[in-house]
């Protein structure tokens, strides 16, 4: 093994030129790949702090003494997802009211009754995932005696989450096909490569080697492949990074949101994505040859 | 010729009734001869008589229509696939296109060989090879890639190759028919010295100036049938 990895690198520098073409084409295909993981992972970050920035309120029915609205404070705590309950009585509520109206306090004025009901309010905690989880909570919520209506932003949840979640399945199917395009180009790559070197190998076989002599080190040449274009892909990944996130912060576009880089246990799994699509590459291109 | 008792000890390759057809066309038609050990064997023809298909057949370049062969001691009529490459390191092949590796040195090209036969040590492989370039009078461009060499010296670089693994037979093929006549009598020359360490030499040609230095044996083909030495147009 060790000699056929010494060969390997021999070849990999003996064919530099066609190496290179091959690992140009492996990095831009992961560079597209790891792009589009970086944008899903950012909006579903995007995505989970707007919905842990959501809170749902429960409206008490007036005939709900003290008791009743403990019992459903206790309840609803306990439910999964539910990092905080808080009761906001109606006067707490038409005091906040006033604040925010400002000016038109007036309006509220003439009130002779306050018309606005006890509540309590739910903060939901960050395993809270999507539209679905929302609205089942507040269905829950709602089906409790005591609780006159539900209230949250179910129109835009339901909207936007609809909309991410769309741009999620495209993205899965076009990453993909993409995945697919380039198994296959990065393959036909290498047969290329091998094509240039069957003059090679047909000598190589003349002279009596076996099928392990000539294949381990073509097989050690497709993992360092895939492992330098899966390198160069991620560095150029990394780079367009560095440079486009200061300045999107600085023209003012990311001022509540963070955009992180690839987490360190996904570089790993593309770089072993990559060294296997270059093994692949090579295990399925090197059958023909071995025939000569 | 019958098929006679085979004494390996004396006899190192037989082709009894080999017949060799690419489709319609009969390449070797009962092609029938026996080498003897450490011979100096010529396969004599004109272009197109089948020379470079026996060639093909004694390191299985080509597999066999039919007939019945023994090399070395393997019979070709019933090798494995997997026992092939044993066969090729018993053997050193020339060519007359040279088939060097252009994008490795001298070096690399010759001791290649001997990776192949599984020698790992890079001290005997410097040694061995080094050894051998001195004797073809190659050591001096070691590290050269072979485009870079005359055709005479990328043919000395080939009969380097061919000797490194100390086969028991070197098979030349028309291994000075690109060559200028000074070039080809060194090339003769260094087979006859691999002759006299004791390989069996068997070279294709159809060079009447190499056939007249002298050989142990010769056969003649003309349209793939063996004319010389039975003569009965076999």
């Amino acid at each position: 093994m060790k000699d056929a990895i010494r060969r390997g690198l021999a070849d990999f520098w003996n064919y530099r030129y066609l190496h290179g073409i091959c690992v140009a084409t492996i990095a831009l295909s992961v560079f597209v790949i790891s792009a589009f993981g970086l944008f899903l992972l950012n909006t579903g970050d995007l995505m989970a702090s707007w919905t842990r920035g959501i809170r749902i309120i429960a409206y008490l029915a007036p005939e709900t003494d003290e008791k009743g609205r403990e019992a459903i404070m206790d309840t609803v705590q306990a439910y999964p997802g539910v990092a905080g309950v808080e009761y906001v009585s109606s006067e707490e509520a038409l005091a906040w009211l006033k604040k925010e109206v400002g000016r038109q306090t007036s309006l509220l004025e003439g009130l002779v009754d306050n018309p606005l009901p006890d509540a309590v309010e739910v903060a939901l905690s960050a395993d809270v995932e999507g539209a679905g989880d929302i609205t089942a909570l507040a269905g829950k919520m709602e089906s409790l005696s005591g609780v006159s209506d539900v209230e949250y932003a179910r129109q835009w949840i339901e909207r936007f989450g609809g909309i991410y979640n769309l741009f999620q399945l495209t993205s899965i199917i076009l990453i993909g096909l993409i995945i697919a395009a380039i198994m296959m180009i990065v393959a036909n790559t290498i047969r290329l490569i091998l094509y240039s070197r069957i003059d090679e190998i047909k000598i190589t076989r003349i002279i009596g080697a076996d099928d392990a002599f000539i294949k381990y080190p073509l097989y050690c040449e497709g993992v360092m492949l895939g492992f330098a274009g899966g390198l160069a892909g991620l560095l150029l990944l990394y780079a367009a990074y560095a440079i486009t996130v200061p300045q999107l912060s600085s023209a003012g576009l990311l001022l509540y949101f963070q955009v992180r880089f690839l987490p360190a246990t996904m570089v790993v799994f593309i770089l072993l994505a990559s060294m296997t699509v270059g093994w692949l590459g090579c295990y399925l291109s090197i059958r023909r040859f071995l025939k000569v | 010729m019958k098929k006679g008792l085979f004494d390996p000890e004396r006899i190192i390759i037989r082709l009894y009734e080999v017949s060799k057809h690419f489709g319609e066309t009969d390449a070797l038609v009962n092609v029938t001869f026996d080498v003897c050990r450490n011979a100096f064997f010529f396969i004599s023809g004109p272009s197109g008589a089948g020379k470079s298909t026996l060639m093909k057949l004694l390191y299985l370049g080509e597999p066999m229509s039919s007939g019945y062969a023994i090399v070395d001691g393997m019979n070709l009529t019933r090798i494995r696939r997997n026992q092939v490459p044993m066969l090729r390191r018993r053997l050193g092949i020339i060519f007359q296109d040279y088939r060097l590796i252009p994008n490795k040195s001298v070096f690399d090209n010759v001791g290649l060989v001997l990776e192949v036969a599984g020698i790992r040590s890079r001290k005997v492989i410097r040694e061995r090879v080094m050894a051998v370039l001195e004797k073809v009078g190659m050591a001096g461009h070691y590290d050269a890639c072979p485009p870079t060499l005359s055709g005479g010296e990328q043919q000395r670089v080939a009969v380097a190759r061919a000797m490194v693994g100390n086969p028991s037979i070197i098979l030349a093929d028309e291994p000075t028919a690109s060559l200028d006549p000074e070039a080809a009598e060194i090339i003769f020359d260094l087979l006859v010295s691999a002759h006299s360490e004791g390989a069996t030499i068997v070279i294709t040609t159809h060079d009447r100036y190499l056939l007249s230095k002298g050989c142990t044996g010769i056969v003649c083909l003309k349209d793939g049938r063996c004319v010389f030495p039975d003569g009965a147009g076999r």
